[in-house]
């Protein structure tokens, strides 16, 4: 009945359990970098060792297209939540969301001054760049030295900036908020889903299992055509007003009289009486569309309307009624099967 | 067992009934979110029915436009179109422009970048909030075009497409405070299947932008009145601004909208396509652009299913 719905529910209760269990994986949460004695900060805390960090990419790929196309959450950008995850993994779990959080919030609060000088977009984002690597600089001197930045991605939360100003501009400050906090949730699901003790034992297995396995999970979930979650509730109120008109004719239908109904006027159903009402419906306009036998009334059948050939001339032509073509009306409304 | 591989999200097999409407192409009555078409099914209807390059010449306003036109089909009229640097030194604003004009991004989208001017004030021109105009920030706005600050995330360059301003047919601009009022009919090839008219209020600032509080409404096709107006999820029936009745209202010139409308699509290439419709006052409508990924509100705001309208048409979904 509601398959969409219990699809998107069953993608995110999965999802769920896996965050949970990323979560449980993780030693320790505000622990700084330079305490774990040169160990990468990935394998101290969650057993994910450096060289497998390319492993994890597949899955982040494979989650980003579930929160798509199941789930219909609006994102800055197609991957980049998966590759800011993929610099969480790489900075920690708290540190992680600090660093992007602060370098987009510099960013935020240089650009309107930037957009004031009135410099070209690859410009701004430029100096938007070396701003954001700034800031990067400026927090591992003050947070840890051994912060690992270098996976951070730069370009793309410098265009994350960007796309945040012009749906500021487009669609106000709360939509932005909005999709801004959905590319951060992402970013954050994926992330604790990386390092689920499920994905861990994947990669330990074989360095192919994961690619091999989410690359084929992929490509079997991205058939999907059915509506996404966000969607049933976007549409939800077509599907009510549905329900309720549905059962105010039922509570009238049972208030009629049930012998009024036994007596439907149906008449008999022929090639001559669909032909004349048709005929009936064709909307009264001279010479529109006639309708002589049963074959006229084929979807693929030409139309009597006289066609004009396309004349390229009709450009420089003064333009009102300089189309060639007769002031007739030449679309057809189909509303139900019997129109075609 | 290898069936399931290939369609993994076929119905069980248990709905017989369904299934059999299913295969003559009909949504199935006993679930209403089965007439609703989805953005995942609405990208897979474009993948069929749109290929690239006439999506491409779509997104071109410059180019669906001599496409429209060589067919036959009315479009705005152009002052001029810059397309690249050298056009942009040798531009005059103050000697090409006339008192009212548009000036667009030909690849923008979603009314991106769009300057317009409403009238003329010495040497300068007003916008429609009374904001003055100097040809300074009229070229520096054209250059920003042609940058391709608008153009989306490609960074390509763009044109800058300059029109004379529409002015409303009064019929339907005494509905609204301020702004363009469009129409916006969806086809699946020359066959329309669903229409509204999206109303600017105050609150949207004149523009015509469901997104930024601009009314829809739903129009019948048979008969071009308007059958329900929406304002987010507020249903409607007088405009809030100008307290005109909505519901019951008759386009003007419906009957040519429609035939326009349902020439667009073929026109420029596209199997399922959205034409966005202006009714000018001198020269009745005009095509102000075809989508090619047409939004799907419109479904909210007439409350059919766009998929449903599809099958009747003879769109196969299976």
């Amino acid at each position: 009945m509601k398959r969409p719905f219990f699809i998107g529910l069953a993608v995110g209760i999965g999802l769920a359990a896996l965050v949970v269990l990323g979560l449980l994986n993780t030693e320790s949460f505000l622990a700084m970098p330079s305490s774990f004695d040169g160990i990468a900060t990935s394998q101290a805390i969650w057993g994910l060792k450096p060289s497998n960090l390319l492993m994890v990419l597949p899955l982040g790929s494979f989650l980003v297209v579930l929160a798509r196309s199941f789930i219909g959450l609006r994102a800055f950008g197609l991957f980049t939540p998966m590759l800011i995850a993929l610099a969480f993994l790489q900075i920690g779990p708290v540190m992680g969301p600090i660093v992007l959080g602060s370098s987009v919030i510099v960013g935020m609060i240089v650009a309107p001054a930037l957009l004031k000088l009135r410099m070209t977009r690859v410009g701004f984002l430029g100096v938007l760049i070396s701003l954001i690597v700034l800031t990067l600089v400026a927090l591992q001197i003050v947070l840890d030295t051994q912060l690992q930045v270098d996976a951070f991605p730069v370009v793309v939360c410098a265009l994350v900036v960007e796309r945040w100003w012009r749906q500021w501009e487009k669609d106000g400050p709360f939509e932005a908020a909005r999709i801004a906090f959905n590319t951060f949730m992402i970013s954050v699901v994926v992330q604790f889903v990386m390092v689920s003790h499920i994905a861990l034992m994947l990669i330990e297995a074989s360095p192919l299992l994961m690619p091999a396995a989410t690359g084929l999970a992929i490509a079997i979930l991205g058939r999907y055509r059915g509506l996404r979650l966000s969607e049933i509730h976007r549409f939800a109120p077509i599907w009510l007003e549905r329900r309720r008109i549905a059962r105010d004719e039922e509570m009238s239908a049972q208030a009629v009289l049930p012998g009024l109904l036994d007596t439907p006027d149906v008449p008999e159903l022929t090639l001559e009486n669909t032909v004349l009402a048709a005929r009936e419906r064709a909307p009264p306009i001279e010479g529109m569309w006639v309708i002589d036998s049963v074959d006229d009334l084929n979807s693929s059948r030409r139309r009597r309307v006289p066609q004009v050939a396309p004349d390229s001339e009709v450009q420089f032509v003064p333009r009102s009624g300089a189309s060639k073509r007769p002031a007739k009306h030449n679309a057809w409304i189909v509303r139900s099967v019997e129109d075609v | 067992m290898f069936m399931d591989i290939k369609n993994p999200f076929k119905r069980s097999a248990t709905k017989q009934a369904a299934l059999t409407r299913k295969q003559m192409g009909l949504p199935d009555p006993s679930n209403p979110l089965d007439e609703i078409l989805g953005l995942n099914m609405r990208n897979a209807l474009i993948a069929k029915y749109n290929p690239r390059i006439a999506i491409d010449r779509a997104l071109d306003k410059v180019a669906a436009k001599e496409a429209l036109e060589s067919h036959g089909i009315s479009c705005t009229r152009s002052i001029a179109v810059i397309s690249d640097y050298m056009g942009l030194m040798h531009f005059k604003p103050e000697e090409v422009l006339p008192d009212a004009w548009a000036i667009k991004p030909a690849r923008g989208s979603q009314g991106d970048g769009i300057l317009l001017a409403v009238g003329k004030q010495g040497d300068n021109w007003v916008k429609g909030s009374g904001t003055v105009l100097t040809p300074d920030t009229v070229m520096h706005h054209i250059s920003r075009i042609v940058d391709g600050q608008f153009s989306g995330e490609s960074m390509s360059e763009d044109a800058a497409l300059i029109e004379p301003l529409i002015c409303a047919d009064p019929g339907l601009a005494k509905l609204v405070p301020e702004g363009l009022p469009d129409l916006r009919v969806i086809c699946l090839g020359d066959q329309p299947l669903m229409a509204m008219v999206r109303l600017p209020t105050m609150e949207s600032d004149g523009k015509a932008n469901l997104h930024q509080g601009a009314i829809g409404a739903g129009v019948a096709l048979e008969t071009g009145q308007i059958t329900r107006a929406l304002k987010g999820h507020e249903v409607l029936n007088k405009h809030p601004d100008t307290g005109s009745q909505l519901v019951g209202f008759q386009i003007p010139h419906w009957e040519k909208v429609l035939e326009m409308a349902s020439k667009c699509g073929p026109a420029v290439g596209l199997g399922y396509s959205g034409a966005d419709i202006v009714l000018d006052v001198n020269e009745g409508p005009l095509v102000l652009e075809v989508n090619a990924h047409p939004g799907l509100e419109i479904q909210n705001i007439n409350q059919l299913g766009l998929k449903a309208q599809m099958a009747i048409v003879g769109e196969d979904f299976r």
